[in-house]
């Protein structure tokens, strides 16, 4: 706990220091609901929440990009992968909520946005995050590079924005649930769009964190031609 | 005439440095004696003129293998030196690197003196 | 005189920075300073540089002293046997092996493209190849040529991220990095982030992060680019304390004035030549 721990809190310090990052971080979501802020009501709340995951799931590329070469170094010095990539997930997690808050208290206190149901917009909000982390850390891991990973994420969220939500190809999609959820809570419908919602952001967040512990504690095996003494 | 001096002054130099040790146990083994005086008598020997950088470590290994024992005094007149003075060891040392020695200079001795008189001839041919 | 105190100050420091204890760096220095009082002589007619006069003193004293204190190998820590990596259907390696002793230094050297990182990294774990095995007697510690540290983390923060990893509280991490840090002559409890230091100094990051969990194995990838030339007889002073406290460390090095004190050398251009005749 305490290895993860150490992890967690550098990861989000090196994140926190990138200054201008955060500041993308909090204006990209920003910006997609006051563009949409004019038209129908539930339109801005779903852009809000589609540049949530999109600024953490970005997040969360580049700041597993930076630790790549830094991660077999501190498995030699006694970590075990899952320290690594748990600890990296716990601290995006920690800055997606610090972004959603401002953003959820925007949302509550915005005029126009009178009769939404604000707890079904933090949950949506929360769903943001937990999807969006995993899925970041898992393009990450998938390609080489930072430019690739950002082009990646970019054609995810924009078949997101444009796929139907209820046609059959939008449940795979990973964001489908905070649009569910969103409906909810801006539309007042019943609680099917809840459920069905929660149903899918939850199976999404333990995939997609299952599919990361799988490919990071590949990467940082130990090697087969590596053998260690007994007693060590 | 300067360049064969040049090349004088090196081949002596080198020829030092190969005996340089075992002159400065030969030197300290009359009694203590410290590195600018031993400067001096290197010189005053007709060995050339040395460098305290080059005797000092030839010193320091004599100290470091056991060879001389030091002292650090206040001289009769002037500021602490640090003193040398031969031991047991460097003793035999010396006994028997001056056995070593002969034989090795005997040795070149006839090379070069057989060469030497074989020019000799030829000249007087 | 001024210029006598000048040059006998760099050679006190000189001495230390090339491990000769305080004691006999202290009389060398006043043995010096006598001789140039007596003599009258400018320090560099009589001594030369003090850096060229240090490294004299030190090999006809240091190294001595080196040897003598120096405990003998002790059991096996790492042996690499029948290394063989192919890139492109080129063998990098090929069939490389090598032996290290607790208290023993190797050198992994040869030209530029060899494969001397890669057989590092094989060695440390951090990549497969395409045959042999790699034994290992405990832990290892890893300094790579460059990367290796966080951009935008503090060098108190990267040591308490590598101390954590042995349970280390973060107070210790921080005061055995900074102890680490000064033996390479650098005061490591800077505000600075990793990414604003320069080459050198990142690199000492390196080299202490590599060495602070107290590894049994040292495999170290020319870690000393961008040092200056103290801060490099720094580093080998760290590898013979590393040494002479049972380290087996390896050293892969394309500058060979070192090579005479290593116990080791593994030549993988040789092995190359070898390949193509």
């Amino acid at each position: 706990m305490r290895k993860l721990g150490v992890v967690a809190d550098m990861t989000l310090r090196e994140m926190l220091r990138r200054r201008g990052v955060l500041i993308l971080l909090l204006a990209l979501p920003l910006a997609f609901y006051v563009v949409r802020r004019n038209g129908y009501t539930g339109e801005s709340i779903r852009a809000l929440f589609l540049g949530l995951s999109w600024a953490i799931s970005t997040a969360a590329l580049f700041s597993a990009s930076a630790g790549r070469a830094v991660e077999p170094r501190l498995r030699l010095s006694g970590y075990r992968s899952h320290h690594l990539y748990l600890g990296r997930l716990a601290a995006l997690l920690v800055l997606g909520t610090g972004i959603a808050v401002p953003l959820l208290a925007l949302v509550a206190l915005d005029p126009a946005q009178d009769k939404v149901r604000t707890g079904g917009v933090a949950l949506a909000m929360l769903l943001c995050v937990t999807v969006a982390a995993p899925f970041g850390l898992l393009v990450a891991a998938l390609v080489p590079r930072e430019l690739e990973g950002t082009l990646v994420l970019l054609v995810v969220v924009g078949m997101q924005m444009v796929v139907d939500p209820a046609g059959a190809g939008a449940k795979v999609m990973p964001f489908w649930s905070s649009r569910e959820i969103g409906t909810y809570a801006v539309d007042h419908t019943g609680s099917g769009y809840l459920d069905r919602g929660l149903v899918h952001g939850v199976a999404f967040t333990l995939a997609l964190a299952l599919l990361v512990a799988v490919l990071s504690s590949y990467r940082l095996r130990t090697r087969s031609h590596m053998r260690f003494a007994s007693g060590r | 005439m300067l360049a064969s001096g040049v090349v004088d002054q090196e081949r002596r130099s080198q020829w030092l440095r190969g005996v340089l040790d075992m002159c400065v146990l030969a030197m300290v083994s009359g009694g203590e004696s410290y590195g600018y005086h031993l400067v001096q008598a290197v010189e005053a020997a007709g060995l050339g003129p040395i460098k305290g950088g080059t005797l000092y470590p030839v010193l320091l290994r004599l100290e470091s293998t056991g060879l001389v024992a030091t002292d650090w005094r206040q001289g009769p007149s002037g500021p602490a030196r640090k003193y040398y003075r031969i031991t047991a060891a460097g003793q035999a040392t010396l006994r028997q690197a001056v056995l070593d020695w002969q034989s090795f200079s005997s040795d070149v001795n006839a090379i070069l003196q057989r060469g030497n008189a074989i020019l000799q001839e030829g000249q007087s041919t | 005189m001024t210029i006598n105190d000048g040059w006998l100050r760099d050679l006190g420091m000189e001495l230390r920075r090339r491990g000769v204890p305080g004691g006999t760096a202290d009389h060398v220095v006043a043995e010096a300073a006598t001789h140039l009082r007596d003599s009258g002589e400018p320090p560099m007619a009589a001594f030369g540089p003090a850096g060229a006069y240090a490294a004299v003193v030190s090999d006809s004293v240091g190294a001595a002293w080196r040897r003598a204190r120096r405990p003998a190998p002790g059991p096996m820590r790492l042996r690499a046997r029948g290394i063989v990596k192919r890139y492109r259907r080129r063998d990098v390696l090929s069939g490389v092996d090598l032996t290290v002793h607790a208290g023993e230094v190797a050198a992994v050297i040869g030209a530029n493209g060899c494969g001397k990182s890669t057989f590092l990294r094989i060695c440390a774990g951090l990549i497969s190849p395409d045959k042999g095995t790699v034994q290992v007697d405990g832990s290892i510690g890893y300094c790579p040529q460059d990367g290796g540290t966080i951009d935008f983390l503090r060098p108190e923060e990267h040591f308490v991220l590598v101390g954590g990893g042995r349970n280390w509280s973060r107070e210790r991490s921080r005061a055995k990095g900074r102890a680490a840090a000064a033996t390479l002559d650098w005061d490591a409890s800077t505000p600075m982030l990793s990414r604003h230091l320069s080459g050198g100094t990142r690199q000492k990051l390196n080299l202490v992060m590599a060495g602070l969990s107290e590894p049994d194995v040292l495999l170290l990838d020319e870690p000393y680019q961008g040092f200056d030339r103290g801060t490099y007889l720094d580093f080998w002073e760290q590898v013979w304390r590393w040494r002479d406290s049972g380290r087996a460390v390896v050293v892969v090095t394309h500058m060979l004035n070192q090579l005479d004190l290593v116990d080791t050398v593994l030549d993988l251009s040789g092995a190359n030549r070898e390949r193509w005749s």
